[in-house]
Order: structure tokens, then C-alpha cells, then sequence
């Protein structure tokens, strides 16, 4: 059970699925008009790629503004919220409703409030991004351990010293959780108020492509989207991974 | 008590202010809880759509396709890749990789292929709820403890009773949760698909209010679609409630 073994077989399994699906188009078995063979969809690439990039970076924009407001707002509310009994015992029933809630049946009505531009796309991703970090942010402070605030409220600690130097360090691995989990989904909110309303941008890209039936050149946009929010998600991961040792050591 | 009197007036608070709000902003945009109600009754009186059963029951079923093709791919993937370290240690990493793609980037694709019918959004529906329900199962599998299997195997224990007797009581904890979330996600694929992009179905009734900037109905039909989706989740929490008190 060496790793090579896991790689090779990875690498296997993906090469033969690539060429069996190229025989299969080859072959014509499946219509070219809607599933393009993988040589197809990399010719594909030439044609569509400066505007998918334009794009993707426009995407990638608007979720950067939307993920920023969710992490900070997710925070201040979950530290507001975690932190003050009675706010927690009032509101928290209805943000874990809220949580549950299909943001897409609201989507219609922010793009109706907001209209066809990146503002309903940078809300809608905030409202998706926001509230996983939200919940888990208010569940962290209020488990925070009692016997360390308890230490330092004897030790004559202030108020925004109990935040500052107790509470902060004690909920850094779930900030950074919840950073790892908010990002796709501002990335998702963004990408479905695109091909729902846009005018701009990855989403818009893709939709009109699928309308056009422009199947090589869609699937290298899909490729393209998928592989970014791939390298996204990694190096998320692989910045936990750093942080951790130092997490170890506030803790 | 006092509690339930806070909630109770918060809510009560948010309703006025949104009240307020809609009777003040444009009556396009905005629609007061007082224009709320009667937009309801008429929705449910099949005044503003006529044909409002035959759209609830297109997404119902949608629903059932995509949830029951997600269980069962779900489960044979989740335990195919469960019993072999070798294909677990292989696909289990390329499966999360995919998992960190949001869904939606699929749907064009998937429209373009099954067409703006029923089956591109049974396709989407299916596609949120395999992926929970494979890594649910994945999850249990590793949670059972290989001592008890082999103490069991060793005892002459046949396959099916091991698992039935060891194996599914230590992970139907985490299976029955990965199933929950499954039929949540495999309703929002439905409904997501539906809004995108269709001819029938609860979402393209909501895009015919919208677009049509009747808000007033709009609303009625979220409220309703609401209701589906709630009950929904309800059902499947009672079968999660009756499942964990059978393992215990």
C-alpha cells in the first residue's frame, strides 16, 4: 500500500477516463453538439480562454469583496452573539433558521433590490459565505473555557482584555475553519447571481456559452472555474496547515 | 419564558419594521406582510396560478428522482470506496477535490446535456446529494471498529450478519446525518436548477413572478416552496431521530 501505488492508480483511473471518453466521442456514440471530446474541449481553450479569463478575474473580484465582508462581519457577529447571553438566547434560534433557509429563494428579489450589476452578486455571496462563519464563530466563543476567563477577570483583566488576549486566541482554529468552508460558498453565491442575472463575469460566461451550444468552449470554462476554485481551496489548506503549529502554541 | 417573550417580540419588531418599510418603498420591490397574506390566499386559492398543484407536484417529484438515485450511487460509491484501503486512499482525495468545486459550475454543462426539462434538474439534485451521502458513508465505515469485525468473523458470523450487527450500528450515526444533508442538498440542486433555467416547477414559477415583477405573488410562492422545503427536512429529522434511538 506504498503511495506510489495511490498515485498511479489516480493517474491511471483520470488517464483512462480522458481516453475512453475521447474514444467515445470519436466514435460517435455521444453527440459532439453536447459532449465535446477532450482534444475538442483543449482546441477549445485557444478560442475561449481570454474572455473566460476576463471573466474569471472579474468573479474572483467580487467574491474577494463578498468573502471579506462575510469573514469580518461572520466574526463580529459570532463574537457579539457567542459572547452576550441574552443576544445569544434571542437571535440565535433565528440565525440557525436563517442558515437552514435556500438562500436561492431570496435570489430573485436582491437582484430585483439591486439590479443587474456586481452589487447583487458581492450580496448574495456575502449572504452565503457569511453565515457558516457566523454559526461557527458564535459556537467557539460560547464554548470558550470558563476557567480561563474566570482566571483572568481575578487577575484584573478589562473587558477588552478578556476579548483581546482570552476569547481571540481561543477561537482562531475555527476562524480559520470557517475561512476554509466560507470561501466556495461566496464563490457559489457570486457564480449563481452571474448565470441568474449577470452581465459580467464567469457565471455570465458559462450560461451564455450553454445557451449558444458551445459545448468544447464550456467545458473549458468549467475546467477553468473548477481548477481555480481547486487552487483556492488548497492553498486555504495549506495556510491552516502552517498556522496550526502557531495555533499550538497560543493555546 | 422570558426568553420565548423576547424571541417572540424580536420577531414581532422585524415584521413591523418590515411592514413599515413596505408601505413606505416601492410597492415593486417591497411587499408589506399586510400584502403578504391575501397574495397567499389567493395563491392557495389557485386564483394567481391555476395550475399550482401541477408545478408542486413536477418539483416533488424532481425531488424523489434526485434523492433516490443520490442514495443509492451514494451508498454503493461511499461502500465500494469504504472496503478497499487501496481505492478509498486513491478516489477518497480526488472526490474531495471535487467537493471543494461549488456545484453550480456543473449546471450549464448539465443543462446543455439533458435540456431544460425535468432531467437537468434531477441531474443537479442528484449531483448535491451523491456527494454528503459518499463521504457520510466513507466516514462510517472508518468509524466501525475492525476489532469487533474480526472478533465477529472469527465467531463464524457470516457477512451479512456482521453487518448487520457491527457494522451498522457503529455508523448509522454519521450515515443517517450524511442522509439528511443529502436530501437538503438534493432539494436546493432542484430548486437552484429550476431558477436557473425551466419551463415547470415551483422555480420557474417564482422566475415568472419576478420577472413579471408580480412581488406580491413572488413572495406567496416563496412561502410556499418554503413550506416544501421545511417539511422536507422535518420528515428526514423524525427518520434521523428514530434511527439514532434504534442504535442505542
Amino acid at each position: 500500500m506504498s503511495r506510489a501505488r495511490v498515485r498511479l492508480l489516480q493517474a491511471l483511473s483520470i488517464a483512462v477516463l480522458l481516453v475512453g471518453w475521447e474514444g467515445i466521442a470519436r466514435g460517435g456514440w455521444v453527440d459532439p453538439l453536447f459532449v465535446p471530446a477532450p482534444s475538442a474541449v483543449v482546441r477549445a481553450f485557444g478560442r475561449v480562454g481570454a474572455p473566460a479569463l476576463a471573466g474569471l478575474g472579474d468573479t474572483l473580484v467580487k467574491t474577494a469583496i463578498a468573502y471579506v465582508l462575510s469573514v469580518v462581519l461572520g466574526v463580529a457577529g459570532g463574537i457579539l452573539i457567542g459572547s452576550v447571553q441574552a443576544v445569544r438566547q434571542a437571535v440565535n434560534p433565528f440565525v440557525i433558521a436563517l442558515y437552514g433557509m435556500p438562500k436561492i429563494l431570496v435570489l430573485p428579489w436582491i437582484v430585483l433590490l439591486l439590479g443587474f450589476g456586481s452589487a447583487p452578486a458581492v450580496v448574495y455571496g456575502t449572504i452565503h459565505g457569511l453565515f457558516p462563519i457566523l454559526v461557527l464563530v458564535t459556537g467557539a466563543v460560547r464554548d470558550v473555557d470558563r476557567g480561563l476567563l474566570t482566571v483572568a477577570r481575578a487577575f484584573g483583566a478589562r473587558r477588552w482584555q478578556l476579548y483581546w488576549k482570552v476569547v481571540l486566541p481561543a477561537i482562531v482554529p475555527t476562524v480559520l475553519a470557517g475561512m476554509r468552508l466560507g470561501v466556495v460558498f461566496c464563490l457559489l453565491g457570486v457564480l449563481i447571481v452571474e448565470m441568474f442575472a449577470g452581465v459580467r463575469g464567469m457565471g455570465y460566461v458559462m450560461s451564455s456559452l450553454a445557451n449558444g451550444f458551445q459545448a468544447p468552449e464550456l467545458f473549458a470554462a468549467t475546467a477553468l472555474v473548477s481548477t481555480a476554485s481547486i487552487v483556492i481551496v488548497v492553498s486555504l489548506d495549506a495556510l491552516n496547515e502552517r498556522l496550526s503549529h502557531w495555533r499550538g502554541d497560543v493555546r | 419564558m422570558t426568553v420565548a417573550v423576547i424571541r417572540a417580540g424580536l420577531l414581532l419588531a422585524v415584521l413591523a419594521a418590515w411592514e413599515i418599510a413596505g408601505r413606505l418603498g416601492n410597492p415593486l420591490l417591497y411587499v408589506p406582510p399586510s400584502a403578504a397574506v391575501p397574495a397567499l390566499v389567493r395563491l392557495l386559492g389557485l386564483q394567481s396560478y391555476p395550475d399550482l398543484g401541477e408545478h408542486l407536484l413536477l418539483t416533488l417529484r424532481e425531488i424523489v428522482a434526485a434523492y433516490g438515485l443520490a442514495v443509492m450511487a451514494g451508498v454503493a460509491c461511499g461502500f465500494a470506496l469504504g472496503s478497499s484501503r487501496l481505492l478509498g486512499r486513491a478516489y477518497g482525495p480526488l472526490l474531495a477535490a471535487l467537493y471543494a468545486v461549488p456545484a453550480v459550475v456543473w449546471y450549464p454543462s448539465l443543462m446543455l446535456f439533458f435540456g431544460l426539462d425535468a432531467a437537468s434538474k434531477i441531474a443537479f439534485g442528484f449531483l448535491l446529494g451523491f456527494f454528503p451521502i459518499t463521504l457520510a458513508v466513507l466516514a462510517g465505515i472508518r468509524q466501525v471498529n475492525p476489532q469487533l469485525v474480526t472478533v465477529a468473523r472469527a465467531f463464524g458470523a457470516s457477512r451479512a450478519t456482521v453487518f448487520r450487527t457491527v457494522m451498522l450500528p457503529s455508523m448509522l450515526f454519521t450515515l443517517v446525518g450524511g442522509l439528511r444533508t443529502g436530501l437538503a442538498l438534493s432539494v436546493i440542486g432542484v430548486i437552484v436548477g429550476e431558477v436557473l433555467g425551466s419551463k415547470a416547477g415551483m422555480g420557474s414559477l417564482l422566475n415568472h413572478a419576478y420577472g413579471l415583477f408580480r412581488t406580491a405573488d413572488y413572495v406567496a410562492l416563496v412561502l410556499v416552496t418554503l413550506v416544501l422545503i421545511v417539511g422536507s427536512d422535518a420528515a428526514a429529522s423524525v427518520l434521523e431521530h428514530r434511527a439514532r434511538r434504534w442504535t442505542e
